[in-house]
């Protein structure tokens, strides 16, 4: 007669012996699940990654920084104009992190202010338009064009390292009567 | 007596039910990871590769079911292959096309591109629907090949049609100057 609910009223689940040691696959089985949570909550949830490169310096040094990475904001999903993305590269195997310029719809300089150029285009449907803080070491959409927002991984949130520097990532533009 | 019987067994019920429940749901995350990561069957919708998929999408509203084959989708890529990729357009939409041009080639393109021919820039590939009703680069120009997620290998569904995807013994797009040297170059 069985006394309440849950698994005690099953034989042989919680036993420690027959339920981890028992079969010769269950160890790797329970093993490749637990790996398979742990990648889809870093694909989907929040990862952590080195970056580096000289193109966000006043931001970022140019080694030695790790950061914290919102998988929520994939694909450009509530991200917005001045914030920080990690995306993959439109041209190589890479993924680099860029500054949001212009998101579809909007209009933004095509090349440096720098160059005297005032070309502008508008950010096609389902595009964004990124740049580097450091534009003279930045490869960016100056060079490869808008990417595709299905390229976004995700939104930088803070960096975390070193630790003596953990600071949280704000986006600068803010609106005025939001303080 | 009676009912305190009947409440111990539905307890006992909810119980097993949860826990079989949870020890199922263990096995979704490595389901999910080996769909896209592996393999993967889908339906394909729309008329955008007639005649080759959705060959009677004017006849009854049967979708194909295919293969799509995950590893190492973005690697060697061929003219020809069936390529499934993110919409440039909507980052949630996926879109079936096929591989018409690698990077360094030459394309003469179709109606809606604005120029007459396009040099295919690196890391790029140039897409094309087999039907007349498809929107693809020449509608939103050369695609990164990192939006690319897998490649039909099989057919799986109208069973007439079943079986390996012959992407190789499909007629050559004219109006590909292929690149010369390079990764890709037959």
């Amino acid at each position: 007669m069985s006394t309440g609910p849950g698994p005690a009223s099953e034989p042989s689940v919680n036993k420690f012996e027959e339920s981890i040691l028992g079969h010769p696959f269950r160890v790797f089985l329970i093993t490749a699940k637990y790996l398979a949570f742990t990648h889809l909550f870093m694909e989907y949830g929040f990862t952590v990654s080195a970056s580096h490169g000289p193109s966000m310096l006043p931001t970022f040094e140019v080694l030695g920084e790790w950061v914290l990475v919102s998988r929520w904001h994939r694909f450009g999903r509530g991200v917005s104009v001045g914030d920080l993305i990690a995306y993959n590269i439109p041209i190589n195997n890479d993924v680099g992190v860029k500054r949001v310029l212009g998101l579809p719809g909007d209009y933004v300089l095509v090349n440096s202010p720098e160059t005297g150029s005032d070309v502008m285009i508008q950010v096609p449907r389902g595009h964004c338009w990124i740049v580097g803080d450091n534009l003279p070491a930045s490869r960016d959409s100056r060079f490869f064009g808008a990417v595709p927002l299905a390229l976004v991984r995700g939104k930088i949130l803070a960096r975390i390292r070193p630790y003596t520097e953990f600071s949280w990532i704000v986006n600068p533009l803010q609106r005025p009567d939001r303080d | 007596m009676a009912t305190w019987g009947t409440t111990g067994r539905r307890l006992r019920f909810f119980g097993q039910f949860a826990h079989y429940l949870i020890r199922y749901a263990t096995w979704l995350p490595p389901l999910i990871c080996f769909n896209t990561y592996v393999a993967e069957v889908t339906f394909i919708q729309g008329p955008s590769m007639y005649p080759f998929l959705n060959a009677e999408y004017h006849e009854s509203r049967r979708q194909d079911l295919c293969l799509v084959w995950k590893m190492y989708a973005r690697e060697n890529l061929a003219r020809g292959m069936l390529v499934i990729f993110r919409n440039p357009d909507d980052p949630h939409k996926m879109t079936v096309k096929r591989v018409v041009a690698l990077e360094g080639d030459k394309v003469r393109t179709r109606r809606p591109y604005p120029h007459d021919y396009i040099n295919i820039p690196e890391g790029h590939v140039w897409v094309e629907g087999d039907g007349d009703k498809t929107k693809d680069s020449n509608y939103y120009g050369p695609i990164s090949a990192q939006l690319i997620t897998g490649r039909i290998t099989h057919i799986v569904s109208p069973w007439k049609r079943a079986g390996r995807v012959r992407w190789w013994e499909h007629p050559e797009r004219p109006g590909v100057q292929k690149a010369q040297v390079g990764w890709f170059s037959t």
